[in-house]
């Protein structure tokens, strides 16, 4: 049992907003009061629900690709130093999975979601999730660029395409679908990308883009997945994309969908010399279409390394860049692309990203729709979100940090003219209370009677980033983790999986097809659920009713 | 420059019209590679299975795998990093001397028909072998073969691969990648992870005498290290896991049985295209797994009292 006393209260999932009001645990969980234990007098402090991360690549064959490819990386960067209850590790663009678990936890991030899981290394994703301790976790499998199930959809079997798809999130052990540039990544296996969403892909003849976004965000919300189709739109990263991304979400048809890193798809111009922002434009849209949900993918300038489903795009960068590049296409369902990258203040492409990324998270106007994200490791490294929570409450800040900016950014930005500063319920809201709902984690990000004891008590200081860098407590499931800057306990956390129904014969339907596709025995492709270390399984919303629950 | 491109068999399988083999002999290594992912296989994309792939074979020597091959390229010994260059600046249409070529024992046809093929690909993949990895400028030659591979794709889509030795090899690496951000030759000494193979890697420790115990699982060090490790194994307490009794076995203070992986035990092996697959057992064992052993071994180090004393938690940056 754990009282904290005296504390001044963010809980935006229950309209609190900076109250003092004691909060009691028990067994884990929040509860009416406690009796006895240990108490903490957070007299002036500021508590929040504990962070949740709906879009990161923590874990899997990609950042492990990542890490393969940054050694002179971990060499000069921070060292976790072994202990009887620590593991060592290192941090820095593609930290090792205990170090991941140290530093969520260490800025008082308690529930992360790894969004990009090939059903085919799903077992490889899940090993490194289980040793990444503390937090706890979820995960998206890849769906849009499936062979099988495009065939489906070409054939236009929609039913069979929908049993394709649950049988392959239980296959994968996930919680969700995500959707990587539909029908490029199929395309780029020939060296080819899908740039046009009304255009056929490579290698069909009238399926196309667009087709794919209507038909599997209508299929995630009919499967009563509590996390909407979360989709990484075509052509990232590509000057005059918000064209691209305003048709792609009008072929939602008004189902929900939440929209990875936005930043990236929220350019105007023709090319990298005219490239401009146009999140006043995308927020506006955004601000009047409720179905929609999105992260940043907010850019700091810095060294990190680009990791992306998206093979075309990192093609593209590599191009660039001059830098290195790995590349991993994936049979039948997908590919990843790595490299390298510096994003820096005088160069003008990247000072517009690293705009347009605050822009888009001042102008929507409802922090319940717009969460922080880096998409770790590409826009910058998650441990870098308490300097974009400083960017976010201070409007000086971040005219100090415009300054350098190249003198050809006038007219291609607006965030000079912005003069929001968030609250401190408002960041509660997108680092916590906010991503939780979206996830359909519902008692995360909540400081409820009985929901979970996720809890970050950070001392109330005027350095922004320092006080989010820094909290004084952060309390997981109940367990004090981190106190006075120290890692005390390092439990295990959760992983969060759903099973949605299929048809009892869409196995024998798929094996033939699998078996024609694929070089290894259809039986060894499925994660078993014994795999899967401390699992709990979240209920899909009945397959009638064709909103979830929200 | 540098980096890797790459794919999962199965993509070989499905796509890769053209196939070239650079130092590697699957036929006598590597037995079931060519029938199950490789040449022999149809595909939606390669309906006539062999005859719509074209197969090259680069090598110091004729190997049995030669025989498989459309095209055979006789490398000299020692050359394969000559021919790599001159072949990425052929590909760009840079100019190069007859005396280059020359001297890789190839002709400039050869070489240019093999261009006018790799370019003409849909799908092309270069597997290469020990021949090439663990030769005279090992890492140079496979950098530059993964280099050649990535620039490809400015003509045709392009992906190289590693034919990864025995065992489960590729594990080990993918799984110290992710603890430690290393795939070999770490140290731990100072607490956390690190890289310097060539000073941290086995065979230098040993050589060095710089460890007072080995712990060693699923290797036979003791057939194929140098003379002056495998003295220096015979003199420290040496640990062996094994189901076999094996020449580390034999010169190690302790050597405990296991059930063999994969056969009486179960886990997980990764692919050499880091594609995890399980291993279902199809045996009992009265052993107990690797897994096991090495557990309560932790277990009851973890049970001792603490040893490592106060020290720092973390390091900001590393010296
Ligand atoms: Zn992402």
């Amino acid at each position: 049992m754990l009282r904290i006393i005296g504390g001044t209260v963010y809980d935006p999932a229950n309209g609190i907003n900076g109250q003092v009001k004691d909060l009691f645990i028990d067994g884990g969980k929040l509860v009416a009061s406690a009796a006895e234990g240990r108490t903490i007098d957070a007299t002036g402090m500021v508590i929040f629900p504990g962070g949740v991360d709906v879009h990161t690549h923590v874990a899997g064959g990609s950042i492990n690709f990542a890490r393969a490819m940054t050694p002179e990386d971990h060499r000069r960067t921070q060292a976790f130093i072994r202990s009887q209850t620590r593991r060592s590790g290192i941090g820095g663009m593609a930290p090792t999975t205990f170090a991941t678990g140290y530093l969520y936890a260490g800025m008082g991030w308690t529930t992360v979601n790894e969004a990009a899981v090939p059903v085919l290394s799903a077992r490889h994703t899940h090993e490194e999730l289980a040793d990444i301790p503390i937090v706890d976790k979820s995960c998206l499998v890849l769906m849009a660029n499936n062979e099988i199930m495009l065939d489906l959809l070409e054939e236009g079997e929609y039913e069979r395409a929908k049993q394709i798809v649950a049988w392959h999130i239980w296959a994968a052990k996930a919680y969700g679908v995500k959707a990587v540039n539909p029908g490029g990544v199929a395309a780029w296996k020939w060296g080819k990308n899908a740039s046009q969403l009304t255009d056929p892909i490579e290698g069909y003849a009238t399926l196309t883009p667009g087709s794919i976004v209507t038909h599997l965000a209508r299929i995630v919300a009919e499967l009563g997945i509590p996390h909407p189709l979360h989709l990484h739109c075509n052509n990232l990263g590509v000057p005059g994309n918000i064209s691209t991304t305003l048709e792609t979400v009008k072929h939602l048809d008004g189902a929900r969908a939440h929209l990875a890193h936005l930043q990236y798809h929220a350019y105007g111009g023709d090319d990298w010399d005219t490239m401009k922002s146009e999140a006043a434009q995308l927020a506006d849209y955004f601000n009047s279409h409720p179905n929609l949900t999105t992260d940043a993918g907010a850019v700091l300038f810095g060294d990190t390394v680009t990791i992306s489903a998206d093979g075309p795009w990192q093609h593209l960068l590599y191009k660039l860049t001059g830098r290195k590049w790995g590349n991993l296409d994936v049979e039948n369902e997908t590919g990843c692309g790595i490299v390298p990258y510096t994003y820096r203040p005088s160069n003008l492409v990247n000072a517009v990203q690293w705009a347009t990324g605050l822009e888009l998270l001042l102008l929507i106007d409802d922090p319940w729709r717009v969460f922080l994200s880096t998409d770790h490791p590409n826009g910058a490294c998650f441990w870098r979100y308490p300097e974009i929570i400083q960017l976010l409450m201070s409007a000086d800040f971040r005219k100090e940090c415009m300054a350098p900016l190249p003198t050809a950014i006038k007219n291609r930005i607006t965030l000079p003219e912005i003069d929001r500063e968030y609250t401190l319920y408002e960041i509660a809201t997108i680092i916590s209370a906010g991503p939780a709902r979206a996830l359909g984690l519902h008692h995360k990000g909540n400081l409820g009677e009985g929901m979970d004891a996720d809890i970050v008590i950070y001392n109330r200081e005027d350095d922004i980033a320092r006080m989010f860098g820094h909290p004084r407590y952060v309390i997981k499931g109940g367990e004090i983790v981190i106190e006075e800057g120290d890692i005390r306990e390092t439990p295990d956390g959760r992983e969060y999986l759903v099973k949605p129904f299929y048809e009892p014969d869409t196995e024998e339907f798929l094996r033939p097809r699998f078996e024609d596709r694929y070089c290894m025995s259809f039986e060894n492709y499925p994660v078993e659920m014994e795999r899967i270390e401390r699992s709990q399984i979240q209920a899909c919303a009945s397959p009638d009713s064709s909103d979830s629950p929200q | 420059m540098g980096g890797k491109v790459t794919c999962t068999l199965g993509e070989v399988k499905n796509r890769a019209d053209f196939i070239v083999y650079w130092g590697g002999n699957p036929a006598e290594c590597h037995p079931r590679h060519f029938t199950k992912y490789t040449l022999m296989q149809k595909s939606k994309f390669l309906p006539r299975g062999r005859k719509d792939r074209t197969v090259v074979m680069v090598d110091i020597r004729e190997t049995k795998s030669v025989k498989a091959a459309d095209i055979f390229l006789q490398v000299r010994p020692g050359k394969d990093f000559e021919l790599m260059t001159i072949l990425r600046a052929m590909v760009k249409d840079q100019e190069v001397s007859d005396e280059q070529i020359a001297e890789t024992g190839l002709t400039r046809e050869q070489l240019t028909d093999l261009i006018a093929r790799m370019k003409g690909a849909r799908f092309g993949v270069m597997f290469f072998g020990m021949g090439l990895s663990m030769t005279r400028g090992k890492h140079m030659n496979s950098a530059a073969l993964l280099t050649l591979a990535a620039e490809m794709n400015a003509f045709t889509k392009f992906v190289a691969m590693p034919m990864r030795g025995h065992g489960n090899v590729t594990g080990a690496d993918v799984i110290m990648r992710w603890q430690t951000g290393y795939p070999f030759g770490i140290s731990f000494n100072r607490g956390y992870p690190r890289y310097n193979p060539g000073e941290f890697s086995t065979v230098d420790v040993l050589v060095r005498g710089d460890t007072d115990c080995a712990f060693i699982i699923g290797a036979d060090p003791g057939a194929t290290m140098p003379q002056p490790a495998i003295d220096h194994l015979a003199k420290i307490p040496t640990i062996v896991l094994d189901p076999h009794v094996t020449h580390t076995s034999r010169l190690a203070r302790v050597h405990i049985t296991t059930a063999p992986a994969g056969i009486a035990a179960p886990g997980t092996g990764y692919r050499m295209d880091e594609i995890p697959m399980p291993l279902r057992p199809a045996l009992e064992s009265p052993y107990p797994s690797d897994e096991e052993v090495v557990r309560r071994i932790k277990e009851a180090i973890a049970a001792k009292p603490d040893w490592m004393g106060q020290q720092p938690q973390m390091l900001l940056s590393q010296i």
